[in-house]
């Protein structure tokens, strides 16, 4: 005689979580599956519906679902290995959050390392707004952080999917002296262009930061030959008086005007080395709003230590950006994406939670 | 007395004559011991490491200071008069570990799996973010296959083949055929040819051996940041000599090819985030005399 199981098999691993946000027809997108383990833990508030688009005032505005990625202790302790595969189905749109810094604890051996490994997967169409916290490696810390982003190939109309994705990391805890005193911080972002038919996969970014305290090569020869010494050598010395570190990635048609906005402000950035004359210049009395913004942002970088850089790469726009503090980072993201305002009249304003 | 004197005489002259017999024959024993039967060991090998490492090589490298420019505009001595040595030797260990650990896996890679040209190329330029550095690695890539084209191609091609390097040579060959046709390339996927992994592959049909070819990526990467400090008035030309002869950067170059032997592409990445900062605002600066 046999026997069936009437329960599901259970599928949960420790630190393993699925999320698959779905589209009912004819275009309600439905979190579908949220599932997740200790350590990981995900909530997921209410839908927010965006206004009407000014020009079709009839059809509702598109359903925003937003997911809060935490972990127990708001960060990952060493060992933890935290894998979180998300789907987002054609249209749908997703915005990632966290609640604070995600804080990395000291490790009792360097090879003991946590991890998070995030695999995502975007139907054409689908928009990931993805501006969490950084992360705050605390001193004597091992981390490992990779995120692979799948780009499903759009067929025929379809727009591609788009992509906001920000990656920042700090030097620790400032106020106990804690300045990029960690193991190791590795980082890894990847984009893939995936032809569904085929499922040919080809790389389209790879972003890896290899933050090691003891990597040979950038050690001084006395420094190398004498580790004792090199405490000024190691990271810190690495990154050139700098408390936080960023990335930004952006992709698509729904982050076209934003990625526009930050190759605009680049280009517009006064040469290096060149006189400053607006500082003797009298007080400007008709700059544009424009100006007036840019003038203001410009002071508010040159106080907070600000150092930025915008390319065009492959269809993506990458923005590389460092700054003393991370409240001066802060200042600075939110200050680019709130004042181009896409982010918050697509998403809303809850996108920017993290940057508040 | 006289004969005494001349008797002395005589002796001294035939002391004199015995002693310069002496001193031929043992100067004839200690050139004549090492002097070994010439081994042509490798130098099929050393003469590609010659052509390779000469700075007469069109690669158009001199157009590059890989950033140094815009870090020394962005470090400024504080009294305008101080000297710019010691943030140039900061900029220069920087450099070499960024260089290292982002190029160098694929150097390694491509001498070892020259089949996988194509995808090397790709991913290299999906992990270089910054179009600045983007730009002097292809310059530099497509100057060195445009060199393997009218120089060396003729005299190589032989060679290779008999030496087995038949699948290097293939690869390298329909690779150059992708580039050619990359207008018309109907994925959308532009080819680049970039330095590094055409390095890898150049000096395997060349023969050289791969720990030479990774030392010296790395050390042409020293000579032409040490030779734009120079243009930049950092340093003067002894000193740079100097720099490039010293132990310290010797060393420097050993671990760092050790430390990325058996470093996979997929792991390759930026040591130094700050460096691409400084690449990316080059474009920012007043005045240039770079590319990079």
């Amino acid at each position: 005689m046999s026997f069936t199981n009437p329960f599901l098999p259970s599928t949960s691993r420790p630190g393993h979580g699925t999320v698959h946000l779905a589209l009912l027809p004819p275009n309600t997108p439905v979190l579908q599956t949220v599932t997740y383990q200790y350590p990981l833990k995900l909530i997921a508030p209410e839908p927010l519906h965006l206004p009407a688009h000014p020009s079709h005032p009839t059809t509702p505005g598109p359903l925003i679902h937003t997911l809060f990625l935490l972990t127990y202790g708001g960060g990952l302790v060493a060992g933890d290995t935290i894998s979180l595969t998300l789907t987002l189905a054609p249209t749908t749109r997703l915005v990632l959050l966290t609640q604070g810094a995600t804080k990395i604890f000291k490790t009792p051996s360097p090879a003991l390392v946590s991890r998070q490994l995030t695999h995502t997967t975007l139907a054409p169409a689908s928009a990931l707004c993805y501006l969490p916290d950084p992360v705050q490696p605390f001193a004597d810390a091992a981390v490992s952080l990779s995120a692979i982003y799948d780009l499903e190939s759009p067929g025929g109309d379809t727009p591609a999917a788009s992509l906001c994705v920000l990656d920042w990391v700090s030097e620790g805890r400032r106020a106990r002296g804690e300045r990029w005193s960690f193991h190791a911080y590795r980082s890894r972002n990847e984009v893939w262009a995936v032809d569904v038919r085929t499922g040919r996969r080809r790389l389209l970014l790879r972003d890896n930061q290899v933050l090691d305290r003891w990597a040979t090569g950038t050690l001084s020869g006395r420094a190398a030959t004498h580790p004792a010494t090199t405490h000024s050598e190691e990271l810190a010395g690495r990154m050139d008086g700098l408390g936080v570190f960023g990335t930004l990635i952006l992709r698509g048609p729904v982050f076209e005007g934003l990625g526009e906005a930050f190759m605009r402000e680049f280009e517009a950035l006064p040469r290096i080395g060149g006189r400053k004359w607006e500082d003797d210049a009298p007080s400007p009395t008709k700059l544009s709003a424009l100006e007036a913004q840019r003038a203001a942002r410009r002071k508010q970088e040159a106080g907070d230590g600000v150092v930025w850089s915008a390319a065009r790469v492959r269809g993506f726009v990458l923005v590389k950006f460092g700054a003393r503090e991370v409240e001066g980072a802060r200042r600075w993201v939110r200050g680019m994406i709130g004042s181009e305002g896409s982010v918050a009249r697509e998403f809303g304003e809850g996108a920017l939670l993290c940057l508040k | 007395m006289t004969s005494t004197n001349d008797d002395q005489q005589s002796l001294q002259n035939e002391i004199a004559s015995l002693e310069r017999k002496l001193r031929d024959a043992k100067a004839r024993l200690t050139t004549d011991a090492p002097l070994a039967p010439s081994t042509p060991a490798n130098d099929v090998a050393l003469h590609a490491l010659l052509l390779l490492s000469d700075s007469a090589l069109p690669l158009g490298s001199f157009a590059f200071s890989s950033g140094l420019e815009s870090y020394l505009a962005h470090h400024r001595p504080s009294p305008p008069t101080a000297s710019q040595v010691p943030s140039f030797h900061t900029f220069l260990r920087l450099s070499l570990s960024t260089l290292a650990s982002t190029a160098l896996p694929y150097v390694l890679a491509a001498y070892r799996e020259p089949e996988k040209i194509e995808t090397l190329d790709n991913d290299f330029d999906a992990s270089t973010p910054c179009t600045v550095a983007r730009r002097a690695s292809v310059t530099q890539g497509r100057a060195l296959l445009a060199i393997w084209d009218r120089s060396f191609r003729s005299h190589y091609t032989e060679s290779s083949k008999a030496n087995g390097h038949a699948v290097g040579l293939d690869s390298l060959t329909s690779f150059q055929a992708l580039i050619r046709s990359a207008s018309s390339a109907e994925d959308g996927f532009q080819r680049n040819a970039h330095l590094a992994p055409l390095w890898g592959l150049t000096t395997r049909i060349l023969q050289v051996p791969l720990h030479d070819a990774a030392y010296l990526f790395l050390f042409s990467h020293a000579r032409t940041v040490i030779s734009a400090a120079v243009r930049a008035s950092v340093l003067g030309p002894y000193q740079a000599q100097g720099v490039l002869a010293s132990q310290d950067l010797q060393e420097r170059i050993r671990s760092l090819v050790e430390e990325m032997w058996e470093r996979k592409v997929e792991d390759a990445g930026q040591t130094v985030p700050v460096m691409d900062l400084w690449v990316g605002r080059h474009e920012k600066l007043y005045s240039r005399i770079f590319n990079s």
